[in-house]
């Protein structure tokens, strides 16, 4: 069988696997600790894409993802659109934005890029604080349908709506990194005036990851307002989110498509036990030693540590 | 990507196997506990930004809860809190909501600490129609519009035309009588709301709001900003602040040595023991937003006991170590669902909702009654003036005659002083 059709058969029976868990299982926390750990599923892998492949560390992941929230909010106030049409009007807005960004900022390298996103974000941060037609500082509202067949609940349906987007999340890091564009991102990360020598179309293919990386961490934000009901720009801006896009891929195995799932999965089902457990700062202080571990341990990530021994 | 060996794939499953247990554990602690008590289900603010807060207000929920149980109960039962920490992000609460509601099955939920809390956790409690005492929200149920919603706060139901209007009543009986007004407010749901409501009844008394900025909540260095308030000559200065704000703010007063009739409005911090102990005679005359003063006018039945026991417990939690902000609160919150059980007689969530709407409520901070809305019937909201503040010790915190009431009349405790900016 073709590669492809068994990535995609895989994924399908797997995400159908979870739905039909969930729903033995019969309670809609699942479907909200699914969510969680999905969301993560999805930003760590769009942040891949330009982090992992090329080396072009992004910290305004937090950044990319609200402006998704709040253009799925926009699309709901402005046109009365629901979640849907909110996701396509995310990745549109997130893409732009990561191609604007992009386009600014690819001149700048290693640290300089990363602290440009970082100071997208705090740009975007101010810009919806003061747009009051958002709910500027005050947040917004979603007062969503209580029910919505044929899903058994609202919760179920965003499971199902955030597992889809991390299957597709997922297949495009792996096209990414199956293709031409992997390849050249890759060779950009190695060394990018040698790449460039080469013939590879350096800028070209930035603006390409940029796009792609904005769009899918836009994605990832539009269902937060839906999930929460409420949406401020503390929790939309949420440094939060910026730490674990790159702690997931990382301590996945950054580079390769499957490292951000894996360390989305573990690292996100981490904190969301430890919320509901230990439930104290110590759930903070344990990520921390977890991600120090992990650093010190595997530095090319869990993959990176399995490839390693054999 | 490289394929994977079958035996890397073991270990893979392996791992997997471990974290998922890991999960489960979380998932199902439920089942690991026995007896049959009444469980109250909330999340609350134990790290992050709110943990100040939030872990005195569960203190003295938990002081609620061994009184209760002292007392043989609710119900017969023993009262059990479950609760988890938010790390106040309201990206949490949903799922911890859910998990209350659907795996620990608590009885009653209660809420968070402030709106940005409470309102995530407002579809899941709307979904499953439980009734839900909040504690210190603002408006959120001007959206929800939950029948089964009631908020423990002094603002009540009309923040725009009340919130500021004890501090220029106060202000009308200064001689000679102030003019002018400068607002300044951080870009917060509840600051804004404050400001709205000190420039429209500002207004509304003929009076020239000379300054009206507001500054994003990331802001550290107030000296611009105050020199810019300064250079206004208000005779009154009106902020709308947060804790780390509040700080900076009355700092740079102090330094650039600003004086006015009347200094201060809706600011959050003052109330705290760790600002009053920092500040010290900065606070002086200050004329701020209050909840809770250990005032004769306000010793309500059972408030001093439970101040003695939370400042018992304060210095081992590592809480706020007076409690004159939100504990007295906090209990109160609890004793509203205590009494609505105790007078329903079972758990029947739409009993407990009309119990709530139509009776009055004997709390340690006073009679409480409810809107339909489900905010306080009437407002109370405190004016407070710091008055002969020589130092930081809180020792004179825990008597009448340092945070003195001047509104609402009926709870009036002194006389104010003027202006701000005197040495004490």
């Amino acid at each position: 069988m073709n590669a492809n059709l068994r990535f995609w058969l895989g994924a399908a029976a797997l995400g159908l696997a979870l739905v039909a868990g969930l729903r033995l299982l019969g309670n809609d926390y699942g479907y909200f600790a699914g969510y969680f750990v999905l969301q993560y599923v999805v930003l760590a892998g769009a942040w891949n894409i330009l982090g992992g492949y090329a080396g072009y560390v992004n910290f305004g992941a937090a950044g990319f993802m609200a402006a998704g929230a709040y253009s799925a909010i926009v699309v709901r106030q402005w046109l009365g659109w629901d979640l849907i049409p909110g996701i396509f009007a995310a990745a549109v807005v997130a893409g732009l934005l990561g191609l604007g960004t992009g386009y600014l900022t690819l001149r700048l390298k290693g640290v300089y890029f990363s602290i440009a996103t970082l100071c997208l974000a705090v740009v975007l941060q101010t810009l919806v604080v003061n747009w009051d037609y958002v709910g500027g500082s005050r947040g917004a509202y979603i007062i969503h349908a209580r029910d919505i067949p044929p899903f058994n609940s609202y919760s179920e349906m965003l499971f199902i709506v955030m597992l889809a987007l991390a299957i597709i999340t997922t297949g495009i890091g792996r096209a990414v990194e199956m293709s031409r564009l992997g390849r050249g991102l890759q060779a950009i990360r190695d060394n990018e005036r040698a790449a460039e020598a080469v013939g590879v179309p350096t800028l070209r293919l930035k603006l390409v990851a940029t796009t792609l990386c904005g769009a899918l961490m836009g994605v990832a934000g539009a269902p937060l307002p839906y999930y929460s009901g409420y949406l401020n720009p503390e929790a939309a801006f949420s440094l939060a989110y910026a730490v674990n896009a790159i702690a997931m891929p990382l301590i996945g195995g950054a580079g390769t498509w499957a490292g951000p799932v894996i360390g989305a999965v573990l690292l996100a089902s981490l904190q969301q036990a430890a919320t509901v457990t230990i439930s104290s700062a110590l759930n903070l202080w344990i990520v921390g030693w977890m991600l120090v571990i992990f650093v010190a341990v595997a530095p090319r990530g869990i993959l990176g540590w399995f490839r390693k021994r054999t | 990507m490289q394929n994977i060996s079958r035996r890397d794939f073991g270990r893979l499953a392996l791992a997997s196997a471990v974290a998922g247990a890991g999960v489960s554990a979380g998932v199902f602690p439920a089942l690991a506990q026995s007896a049959n008590p009444i469980r109250i289900g909330f999340s609350m603010s134990l790290s992050g930004g709110l943990a100040g807060n939030g872990r005195a207000a569960l203190a003295a929920q938990q002081i609620w809860a061994s009184d209760v149980n002292a007392k043989g109960g609710l119900l017969g039962r023993p009262v059990q809190l479950v609760f988890y920490d938010d790390q106040t992000s309201g990206g949490q609460v949903p799922a911890i909501y859910t998990k209350l509601l659907d795996v620990d099955k608590v009885d009653l939920v209660t809420s968070p600490y402030a709106t940005a809390m409470i309102a995530p956790a407002m579809p899941v409690v709307m979904q499953r129609q439980m009734c839900f005492v909040t504690i210190l929200g603002a408006g959120v149920n001007t959206t929800f519009k939950y029948d089964r919603h009631f908020n423990m706060n002094v603002v009540g139901d009309n923040m725009k035309e009340t919130f500021a209007k004890g501090f220029l009543d106060i202000a009308g009986t200064l001689e000679p009588k102030p003019r002018s007004i400068a607002i300044l407010a951080v870009d917060n749901d509840f600051a804004q709301r404050a400001a709205e409501s000190a420039r429209f009844l500002a207004r509304q008394r003929g009076m020239r709001v000379v300054y009206d900025r507001s500054y994003p909540p990331s802001t550290v260095d107030f000296t611009p900003t105050m020199r810019a308030v300064q250079a206004a000559r208000p005779d009154l200065i009106y902020i709308a602040s947060y804790p780390p704000d509040s700080n900076g703010i009355l700092r740079a007063a102090s330094e650039l040595r600003i004086s006015a009739q009347m200094f201060g409005g809706g600011m959050v911090g003052p109330q705290l023991a760790a600002f009053q102990a920092q500040l010290g005679p900065i606070l002086n005359n200050l004329v701020n937003w209050d909840i809770f003063s250990v005032e004769p006018t306000m010793n309500f039945p059972g408030v001093a006991e439970f101040l003695t026991k939370y400042r018992e417990v304060a210095a081992k939690e590592q809480t706020d170590v007076l409690g004159n902000y939100i504990p007295p609160y906090a209990y109160a919150q609890m004793q509203v669902v205590e009494q609505a059980v105790k007078r329903v007689g079972k758990i029947d969530q739409a009993a407990l909702a009309a119990d709530m709407h139509s009776q009055v409520f004997d709390t340690i901070i006073g009679p409480v009654t409810f809107s339909s809305t489900g905010e306080w019937a009437h407002e109370r909201n405190l004016l407070v003036q710091f008055q002969g503040i020589t130092d930081g010790d809180l020792e004179r915190y825990k008597r009448p005659g340092a945070k003195v009431i001047l509104y609402p009349p009926n709870l009036k405790s002194g006389t104010p002083r003027a202006p701000y900016g005197t040495p004490a």
